[in-house]
């Protein structure tokens, strides 16, 4: 026998997913997450794997595990006492940011406070110019002066972030030096080595961010080694990473910056695999928790990617797989304001208390409640008999409302539905017109604990005909780590206009990253398999503010082919802004390299599809449109590859509810997915 | 009928995600960089009467918030579908607030009535006129501030009108961009269109259009309550721009804020005349007109955030705006660097409300720091470069609420810098400094934001720096509730050197090889006595370095010893610092301090008196001799009478002005 484990810890719940590399089988588990003392829940998960499904801990031959340890650490502020190392004249790098607050109508915004405060910010004395040449070397005395206040300052890591060392990091490896000769003791990082971009703002946060997690990422992983191994687990532990790859953990302990959206893109991959599988490879991920969505886009299977994501109150520059957060999940609270209108969050009743029904001491309305009211939530325990769901519960909560609103109870839990989920569209439709997603060429994959359960309603206002639900839908972000690559990313700036005399430093450049990427594969990772390199750039039209990222053929940057890259270029101008310009000067600002390593991958195998009607166990009352009408109740478990059935239905599991609406037709294929397709239209390709 | 609140609220949400989605598409096929770095553009959705209705607050200008299309979209006198209207005259509707900003509007028909107007505008980067950009406090007309267009159909029932896109590419600098952008907005608006017509398929005509009347009553509702809270009374407020023209003198913007039950009125009687520049705010007198109420929609905005922001918002408020003003100037007044004068009336506006809610709003404005271009030649290459720097920005105004935001904040808060290494790597200067600037806050209980400052040298001859918006030399952000003023802005060539010139208020200079330039806005003003405010902040001021020693000792009375606080020679300080502190709410610059000594308001009111009865092609030069003849007399506390003596003598000077005044009769 031989397992593999996915294990994804949120903030409520930490989830398991089991693979049965032997009979193909997957399991299924949560367990209440323990941030006073991490990695217990990993060994309370690893004992009632091997109690209700009788997996041995020593037959667990790939263990992976997604975390949010490191947002969190951000979040919370409770990262490591900084000290910035910074060029003479320019100290308020991180206190200036971009300038910009968040709320540019709001009078009193301010931008939050840095991680590192100015009174930890010391000037260096030297000076790189913008093309590397040392304009003054680093003076040692200002580098001892430096180091003496970090001491004075209780100082527990140094980042050394200069300006203009994206072209020459000698002055920041100097600097470094100087540290570590005069503080053995004290960490230091520079930026240079954290990731290697022009924009001093934006260098720097991204290594502040790094440094400021490592200490607690790294001795939470130590507590997750320690765990497994006590646990008889033989499997070294890998780490999701932020761009949907994976790594060991030991190398999770220094490459901090490289694991900080680690929970999020585990539930990327996995949607993006349920994507590949069902066919339907142009998917919107949608994945509601209790507080908030995380909307990840899925072109041909494969999820987006971007720079510039937001941890908590910052961003951070290192490539993470694209996921926008909007503040509404089942947890939302619902409100009347002063001037009578309906409001569904952004405030949540979070974990605790949780919404009403949950019976842990809610008692404001939440969407889950209004559902539970509806009819659809309540039929079966949650959360793998985790909650016990109290309809009546709800029903009072929705009820403090209805008064107010002159409306029955049904109907203002219909008012509350309808409410919160135009909310939804209208931040899902503000990211698609962003990225350019038309509606009717994607499905919703839909996850989480609430995502299912809200799926229908949004599709019928986004328009999109076609809904996927996992066969674990409360479950897929620790599926997602189950099944990522070996990935690390590795750039250069290069900051030079294409043309033939910048073509032989351009494939120097990528033959050095291909040599980094060779190394971290083989050496830091001990992957033996195949490897690829995936080659592309940061580029622009000379003058244009904002680069764009163009994937680069290796024949054409080997044979200097300046022609096929500029093409590139204007390639993914023209796809992103939907106009090229050729005649124009073509600059490359950075060179970037994806190194990945093949994982293994689970075998999900297609069963036969046998067309059939599904049997319900029974005829519910559910409340729509202002009436009640009967609709079908299903067990998941009970429904097999080729049923077939029509809502109004509900689909009750022991993760999530699915509530299939009226109008829509649902099937299940071969993967055991319920595809939910909107009666009338034809629903979007599935290539399959 | 109302249509219900919970479909209103989703037929809002659909409305934003349309007006989202026309901005979306501007940012993705715009060219000029006005557009992608600065989002100085608008988009949304307005009635056929021309009120907005949705627009996107996620990107975007924040200036136009409730902008009323109503005067433009009716000087065309038939609207056909697949029309598409241009428009980027200053004097033609009063929807266009300079000429570089290219307004644009489509109407959305249903059954062959219009239902809506997509609408939305662009800042171009060049229309032509005297100046490249076309934009300079010095031009006097608008015919000089490049091509104007009024309200004309760039499409005729979906026909491009090729003619004029001909007519204007001849007469701007950089055609390309002017073309591609007007592009971007045509997708612009046929975005909203397509989505209007979603909508109105979803909801039905008469859903759409009663619910769209709900969302500005929603809003006026919601103005109304807001303005409750405010307490009844007479707000007055004077600002003042150092320079009302090249060396010039002060210009005054004066407001007499009105709070009445749910209303308010904006009085800006008193304010300067017509002036020999171009700052003036081209309103055509109309009391609502969006300029006008910038500072009032902050005002709102942050008093309650939930507040719905589109034309309802405006109808409790109203403007009085005298004519012949640099709030409401006649034809053909250049108003290019409108932002100017739109910077001192927010400025106003927030001394006025700070009256009314001490403790709710920021004190001072943000104000005093120039938008920074350079153009150089490149040493290596020959070649000629120009560029925007950055935007030197200002700290915003301390509160009730804490110290104000470092930097930049308020009234400034949607501006993005360039980084310095962009900045080098793009243009061949080398940046020193760029940063805080310690001590520039104005102290308080709440100190107000630093400013920033930058120091940098240029290499090549014949640099051209321009520093459009220097203001705030004299006339700095002043402090509340006992605050202090924020200290100057500057603009200083080679500092700190035998060579050393003060730029003043300059906006464009010439520099040579190894000049060095120093920039620094002017600090937020302060909160509340300096004397209250808690001496181990100070020290933590001094230990981050926003505050020096010897700054802590002077604004604070805090004296720090070896990094510690002294605290008998604080309390000494202190007690010195109660005892001389008067009982003003408002802190003033040493330089508005001087100035108000001679000009005091009873002087500087009748000055604008007087001028009122001038017509309006004699106020400016009238308005300079006055102010010679006060200067003549050097003395503080002039009479006013000093100033009708005045009048009268230049009556006799220039008799045929005589005529005139007195033809207008008294004013």
């Amino acid at each position: 026998m031989s397992y593999r484990v996915g294990v994804d810890i949120g903030g409520t719940f930490t989830d398991f997913f089991v693979f049965d590399e032997t009979t193909l089988e997957t399991r299924a588990l949560k367990v209440p997450s323990r941030p006073d003392e991490p990695g217990a829940e990993v060994l309370e998960g690893i004992r009632q794997l091997e109690a209700r499904f009788g997996v041995a801990p020593g037959e667990i031959a790939h263990f992976s595990h997604g975390t949010t340890v490191g947002v969190n650490t951000v979040i919370q502020r409770k990262g490591a006492r900084l000290c910035h190392f910074a060029t003479e004249g320019f100290v308020d790098v991180l206190e200036l940011a971009r300038l910009r607050t968040p709320d540019v109508y709001d009078l009193l915004s301010k931008r939050p406070a840095p991680l590192i405060p100015r009174e930890r910010v010391f000037p260096v004395t030297g000076r790189l110019a913008s093309d590397g040449g040392e304009l003054r070397p680093v003076d040692r005395a200002s580098v001892e002066a430096a180091v003496g206040k970090a001491r004075a300052a209780g100082a527990e890591g140094v980042v050394v972030s200069l300006l203009n060392a994206y072209r020459n990091p000698a002055h920041e490896h100097e600097v470094a030096a100087l540290v570590r000769e005069m503080a053995p003791d004290l960490p230091v990082v520079c930026s240079t080595d954290v990731w290697s971009i022009i924009r001093e703002y934006e260098r720097t946060v991204t290594a502040v961010i790094h440094a400021y997690v490592q200490p607690r990422v790294s001795h939470y992983l130590t507590s997750l080694q320690n765990a497994l191994r006590e646990a008889g687990v033989p499997a070294e532990p890998l780490i999701t990473k932020s761009n949907g790859g994976v790594m060991s953990a030991e190398m999770g302990k220094t490459a901090c910056a490289q694991m900080i959206m680690s929970g999020t893109a585990s539930g990327a991959i996995g949607a993006s695999r349920i994507a590949a599988l069902s066919g339907y490879r142009d998917a919107i991920g949608f994945d509601v928790g209790g507080t908030s969505a995380d909307v990840a886009f899925i072109a041909d299977g494969r999820p987006q990617y971007g720079v510039g994501e937001t941890i908590g109150e910052f961003p951070i520059y290192i490539p993470t797989v694209s996921v926008t957060s909007i503040g509404a999940g089942g947890g939302s609270i619902a409100r009347i304001d002063d001037v009578g209108v309906l409001k569904v969050g952004p405030e949540s009743a979070g974990a605790a208390p949780g919404p009403a029904c949950y019976g842990k001491g809610g008692e404001r309305p939440t969407l889950t409640d209004a559902f539970a009211v509806l009819g659809y939530v309540g039929r079966t325990d949650l959360g793998y008999d985790a909650v016990r769901v109290d309809v009546g519960a709800a029903r009072r909560a929705v009820k403090t409302l209805a008064g107010r609103m002159e409306r029955g109870v049904e109907d203002t839990a219909e008012a509350i539905v309808r409410v919160a989920v135009s909310g939804m569209y209208l931040e899902v439709s503000k990211l698609m017109s962003s990225y350019g997603v038309d509606p009717r060429d994607n499905a919703l994959i839909a996850f989480g604990g609430a995502g299912p359960m809200t799926a229908c309603f949004l599709a019928r206002e986004l328009n999109i005909s076609t809904v996927v639900i996992p066969t674990a839908p409360g479950v897929l972000s620790a599926m997602g780590g189950l099944i990522a690559d070996l990935k690390n990313d590795f750039v250069r700036t290069v900051y030079a206009d294409l043309h033939a005399g910048t073509a032989s430093a351009i494939g120097e450049g990528f033959e050095a990253l291909r040599a980094q990427g060779e190394r971290w594969l083989r050496q830091e990772q001990g992957y033996g398999g195949p490897a690829s390199y995936i080659h592309s750039a940061d580029m622009r039209y000379r003058g244009q503010s904002f680069e764009i990222e163009a994937f680069l053929d290796a024949d054409a940057i080997d044979a200097g082919d300046v022609a096929a890259l500029e093409e590139a270029f204007h390639a993914a101008h023209e796809q992103l802004h939907a106009h090229a310009d050729r005649a124009a000067a073509v600059q490359v600002v950075n060179l970037r390299l994806v190194a990945l390593g093949r994982t293994p991958k689970p075998r999900f195998e297609a069963a036969e599809e046998t067309p059939a009607a599904a049997e319900p166990e029974g005829r519910i009352p559910v409340h729509a449109d202002g009436r009640t009408v009967p609709a079908a109740l299903f067990r998941r478990e009970d429904l097999r590859p080729g049923h077939a059935f029509d809502g109004p239905a509900v689909v009750a599991q022991s993760d999530a509810t699915v509530c299939v609406t009226e109008g829509f037709r649902a099937r299940v294929d071969g993967y055991g997915h319920l595809i939910l397709t909107q009666r009338g239209e034809s629903g979007c390709r599935s290539t399959r | 009928m109302p249509i219900d609140k919970v479909t209103l609220q989703i037929l809002s949400n659909h409305c934003q995600a349309a007006a989202g989605a026309m901005a979306r598409t501007l940012m993705r096929t715009a060219h000029s960089t006005f557009v992608k770095e600065s989002e100085d553009f608008t988009c949304g959705l307005a009635t056929p009467e021309g009120k907005t209705f949705a627009s996107p607050f996620d990107f975007g200008a924040t200036w136009f918030v409730g902008l009323d299309y109503a005067r433009g979209l009716s000087l065309i006198d038939r609207y056909d579908e697949g029309d598409v209207v241009i428009c980027n005259d200053p004097y033609s509707g009063f929807v266009c607030t300079h000429s570089p900003d290219m307004h644009i509007w489509k109407p959305v028909f249903h059954d062959g009535e219009p239902v809506c107007f997509a609408v939305g505008h662009v800042h171009n980067t060049d229309i032509g006129g005297a100046v490249p950009a076309s934009l300079s406090r010095q031009l006097t007309e608008v015919h000089q501030e490049g091509l104007r267009l009024p309200p004309t159909k760039l499409y005729r029932k979906g026909e491009l009108n090729r003619e004029l896109v001909d007519i204007v590419m001849a007469n701007v600098r950089m055609p390309e961009q002017n073309w591609g952008d007007l592009k971007a907005q045509y997708a612009s608006v046929n975005i909203g269109e397509a989505r209007v017509r979603e909508i109105v398929a979803r909801f039905g005509v008469e859903t759409f259009r009663e619910g769209v009347a709900d969302l500005l009553d929603l809003a006026e509702a919601q103005a109304r309550r807001v303005i409750r809270s405010i307490p009844d009374g007479e707000y007055f407020f004077a600002d003042f721009m150092d320079e009302d023209s090249p060396d010039g003198y002060p210009a005054r913007v004066a407001l007499n804020l009105v709070v009445k039950g749910d209303e308010i009125v904006f009085d800006y009687t008193g304010s300067d005349p017509q002036l020999a520049s171009s700052i003036h705010v081209p309103t055509g007198g109309d009391e609502r007109h969006v300029l006008m109420m910038v500072g009032a929609v902050y005002v709102l905005y942050t008093l309650d955030p939930s507040i719905l922001r589109n034309c309802g918002l405006l109808r409790p408020l109203r403007c009085i705006l005298p004519e012949g003003s640099i709030v409401n100037p006649r034809f053909p007044a250049a108003v290019g660097m409108r932002s100017l004068g739109v910077a001192r009336l927010m400025s106003t506006i927030f001394g006025a409300f700070a009256q009314a809610l001490p403790d709710r709003l920021q004190g001072g404005p943000g104000s005093g720091g120039p938008l920074l271009n350079v153009r150089t030649t490149d040493n290596r290459t020959g070649g000629s470069v120009m560029a925007n720097i950055s935007p030197i920005t200002a700290g915003a105004g301390a509160s009730a609420a804490g110290d104000g935001s470092e930097g930049c904040g308020a009234n400034q808060a949607f501006f993005k810098n360039t980084p310095a290494e962009i900045n080098e790597a793009d243009v061949p200067i080398r940046i020193l400094e760029y940063g805080l600037a310690p001590d520039s806050a104005g102290a308080g209980k709440h100190r107000g934001g630093l400013s920033t400052t930058m120091l940098f040298q240029v290499f090549a001859p014949h640099t051209v720096l321009t520093a459009r918006n220097r203001d705030r030399m004299v006339f700095t952000p002043w402090g509340v509730a006992g605050g202090a003023a924020g200290k100057s802005s500057e603009f200083v060539l080679n500092p700190g050197t035998p060579g050393e010139v003060d730029l003043g208020n300059t906006d464009v200079v010439t520099v040579e090889p190894g000049d060095i330039i120093r920039v620094t806005a002017a600090g937020g003003g302060g909160w509340g006595p300096a004397h209250e405010r808690e001496p181990g902040v100070v020290l933590a001021d001094v230990e981050g370095g926003f505050v020096t020693v010897g700054g802590a000792e002077r604004d604070y009375g805090v004296a720090v010893r070896d990094g510690a606080i002294d605290e008998a020679a604080t309390a000494r300080r202190r007690r010195a610092m109660a005892t001389g502190a008067g009982n003003e709410f408002f802190g003033h610059s040493p330089g508005r301090v001087a100035f108000e000594k001679v000009w005091t308001r009873p002087l500087y009111d009748r000055l604008t008196d007087l001028l009122r009865r001038v017509p309006v092609n004699w106020r400016f030069f009238v308005k300079h001799r006055l102010f010679a003849a006060v200067e003549a007399r050097g003395a503080d506390d002039v009479d006013p009478d000093t100033l009708d003596d005045a009048l009268a003598a230049l009556l006799d000077e220039h008799p045929q002005l005589r005529e005139r005044v007195e033809a207008a009769g008294p004013a």
